[in-house]
């Protein structure tokens, strides 16, 4: 059994495909001196975001100074000064520092004409342990803002980027703590939404993410904007995209400055930047927060937020079906109706009646991720902890299949077959209806990440996500459907074979026709960070052109606007054979009145060996919910009159 | 056939009947029922498929109701069936036989066995299915 911290992870990873920067040498656009400059020509008087160019000392560099224990001294307050030379030269400084300080150490070289592209790294007093590390922040110049967690002596570790040295390769180094003032148009402190700047729609305003010691807890920026219902808000943050090497975040907040309606970090289409779409349902004010996942402990940085109005999806506005659900993940629908939801902190999968009400069906599960009935009616629960645990009406949970590496995705086929994508070898594994393992088909060809969620399409064939592509397989081999810009998870086919593709990271729901062209983006933008859709079905089982969504971030199941649904869903699972049980029976008995296909079907619900027999009925029999079994024997006697 | 020889066999037959039943010692059909009884190697088997030959049998129960039996007439004097549940050694099926004196002629053969995982078994080494009084 593999841990589940691996496969949440993985889950993560591909949940946050491209959130991290590349440490690229070239900064992509503009410099983060450029932006001051860009940022000083606006109404408010504008300072450095940096330690205050007055220093106590400057001290120059003393060789050897190449580990901590021949490291030169500075107090806080002074500048370094020193050259890289020869080629692999290091400079090792140490600092004394006091727990709680808002430590600040900033390279100026490139900036002053040094050809010098300098790394930083900040050693704790044990002399081994590397704290923090820095290469290009400003230009080629490198900085490190880190929160002391204990006093001691510190140390600053400055290389030339891939061992280069020479005797031009000049720096300095500025010790100091992190020092914040006003920048753009923010009014701080506005830590809250009590204190938010106003912004209006179609509006932008500019700051900083700057925490200090006066700021333990690290800046947050929140900006308050009025929205009538019906409008689409989208909120915008450039910084990384002004070629900082830093990672905002963005969220909503409702009118109460409490509830959080939607959040964004990365992969919006902005790389490290972030940005969210919303619906507003009733009229108000609401709040936009601003900061860094860095903090509080990152470098401070300026960036724009920009507010407009987009147009909704046909999916929008969305309804919360219910709340409260933890953190949920994937979604089934039961034969009467009822959504079953994975609370992936909570351990537990939750019941929701098509009115909303919810209890807990099952728990004890870890971090249950994908969500299937199988061909008996049963709830097949892929958990963190690698196991495919079987949940009966009920609720008694039991392992199912154990053999996957680490599986995340369940799915099932017409025929009751199950389908696994299994990330430990990149894999998708096919298993009978009783859990048999029969085939493994390999996805790493197809590159991308996973295979991630799956769902079966219209012809029977499994489809997956590998990131921000579908691929399904045709006779076992993968073929593309279609290409998203964002990571795809679980999605749903309509009975036309359109494609419902939730997208966390983009916050919104994308339709794509059964060729992949994009019918709808977005679909819905209402939804916060969508992470598995399903269609609903009404009291009979029959599935209905109602979709509803998992909301991890916010913990609820939501439904788009059903006005916006133009074809009900695709009957999910394993579909009944036409044919009656007596027939079934006489079938094996040597009685006839199955056709060929009929005979494969069963089969293919029992140990698929080829041929139907008794085994296969007895399966058969169990998709009743009419055969005896050991661990639920029937009561129902029968008598036979051959 | 005339009203009076109608009732003349009748009565023939009625007093033959009467001899008959009055001489348990004789050959005469005696309608009963038989057990057809299991013996398996195996302790996790779920269903099974089999078929029982000779004379003729009115009906066929399961002695155990957590089982459930399927049967069919192939032919005048075979019978096939199926028995799906938590099987195990010993009685299995009770059948009702309008002689019961003619047990040994019944011949019953196991066909098919699946576990509890519907997964046939490849080999039925060791099982073997007999009717008994």
């Amino acid at each position: 059994m593999k841990p589940i911290g691996s496969s949440l992870s993985l889950l993560v990873l591909l949940a946050l495909a491209g959130a991290t920067p590349a440490r690229g040498q070239q900064p992509a656009a503009g410099s983060w001196g450029e932006e001051l400059r860009r940022l000083r020509g606006g109404k408010s008087g504008l300072v450095r975001l940096r330690a205050a160019p007055r220093f106590a000392a400057i001290v120059a560099e003393r060789e050897p100074n190449n580990t901590v224990a021949t490291a030169n001294g500075v107090v806080l307050g002074d500048q370094a000064t020193g050259v890289v030379n020869p080629p692999g030269d290091v400079d090792t400084w140490f600092v004394d520092l006091t727990a709680g300080q808002f430590f600040s150490v900033d390279v100026d070289a490139f900036e002053a004409g040094s050809p010098l592209d300098a790394t930083l790294e900040l050693i704790a007093p044990d002399g081994r342990t590397s704290l923090a590390f820095n290469d290009d922040f400003d230009d080629f110049d490198s900085r490190i803002s880190y929160r002391i967690p204990t006093s001691g002596r510190y140390y600053v570790v400055l290389r030339g980027f891939g061992a280069t040295g020479g005797p031009g390769l000049t720096y300095a180094i500025n010790f100091g703590k992190v020092a914040c003032d006003a920048v753009g148009t923010e009014l701080e402190p506005n830590g809250a939404p009590g204190s938010a700047t106003p912004l209006v729609i179609g509006g932008s305003g500019t700051g900083a993410i700057c925490a200090s010691d006066g700021d333990p807890a690290g800046d947050v920026d929140y900006w308050a904007f009025t929205a009538r219902a019906g409008t689409t808000i989208e909120l915008d943050v450039d910084a990384a995209a002004l070629g900082l090497l830093v990672d905002p975040f963005v969220a909503l907040y409702a009118s109460d400055g409490i509830t959080r309606l939607a959040f964004n970090d990365d992969n919006n289409g902005d790389g490290a930047d972030s940005r969210l779409q919303f619906s507003i349902t009733t009229t108000g004010t609401y709040f936009a927060a601003v900061s860094s996942l860095a903090d509080p402990g990152g470098n401070p940085f300026p960036y724009t937020l920009h507010l407009r109005s987009i147009a909704g999806g046909p999916g929008d506005p969305i309804t919360v079906h219910a709340a409260n659900v933890g953190r949920p993940l994937g979604l089934a629908v039961g034969s009467t109706g009822d959504l079953f939801a994975g609370d992936l902190t909570g351990n537990r999968i939750v019941r929701i009646t098509r009115q909303g009400g919810m209890t807990t069906f099952a728990s004890g599960i870890q971090s249950p991720e994908g969500l299937a009935f199988d061909a008996f009616g049963q709830l097949l629960v892929v958990s963190g902890d690698g196991v495919v645990y079987r949940v009966s009406p009920q609720g008694q949970t039991t392992r199912f299949i154990t053999d996957a590496g680490i599986p995340i995705w369940v799915a099932v086929a017409p025929d009751g077959r199950i389908w696994l994508s299994d990330l430990s070898d990149r894999s998708l594994r096919r298993y009978s209806a009783t859990g048999r393992f029969e085939a493994r088909f390999d996805a790493i060809d197809i590159g991308g990440f996973g295979p991630g969620p799956l769902a079966i399409g219209p012809s029977g064939e499994p489809h997956f996500s590998n990131g921000n592509e579908i691929w399904k397989l045709v006779n076992g081999q993968p073929r593309r459907v279609l290409g998203a810009p964002f990571v795809i998870w679980g999605f749903a086919f309509d009975v036309a074979g359109n494609i419902y593709a939730p997208s966390p990271v983009a916050g919104r729901i994308l339709l794509f026709d059964a060729v992949g062209t994009t019918l709808a983006d977005p679909f819905a933008v209402g939804p916060d960070a969508p992470q598995a859709v399903a269609f609903g079905r009404d009291g009979t089982g029959a599935t209905e052109a109602r979709l509803f969504a998992t909301e991890m971030r916010i913990g609820q199941v939501i439904e788009v606007n059903p006005a916006g649904v133009a074809q009900r869903g695709l009957p999910m699972g394993f579909v009944p054979p036409a044919f009656t049980r007596d027939i079934a029976v006489k079938g094996l008995l040597g009685g006839g009145g199955l056709s060929a296909a009929d005979l494969q079907l069963l089969d293919a619900i029992g140990n698929h060996n080829g041929r139907y027999d008794v085994g296969d009925l007895r399966a058969y029999l169990i998709t009743l919910g009419g055969a005896p079994s050991a661990a639920a024997p029937a009561q129902r006697r029968a008598a036979s009159q051959p | 056939m005339s009203s009076a020889r109608w009732r003349f066999t009748l009565l023939a037959a009625v007093a033959l009947g009467a001899a008959c039943s009055n001489d348990p010692t004789s050959g005469a059909p005696r309608a009963g029922t038989l057990t057809l009884r299991l013996s398996t190697p195996r302790s996790d088997d779920g269903a099974l498929l089999f078929e029982v030959s000779g004379p003729p049998i009115d009906t066929a129960v399961v002695v155990n109701g957590s089982l459930q039996l399927f049967t069919r007439r192939a032919d005048g004097s075979t019978v096939v069936g199926a028995v799906v549940g938590g099987l195990t050694n010993g009685a299995l099926v009770t059948l009702r036989v309008p002689d019961v004196g003619a047990a040994g002629g019944y011949t019953a053969r196991v066909l098919e066995v699946a576990d509890r995982q519907n997964v046939l078994r490849t080999s039925l080494a060791g099982y073997a299915l007999t009717v008994t009084p």
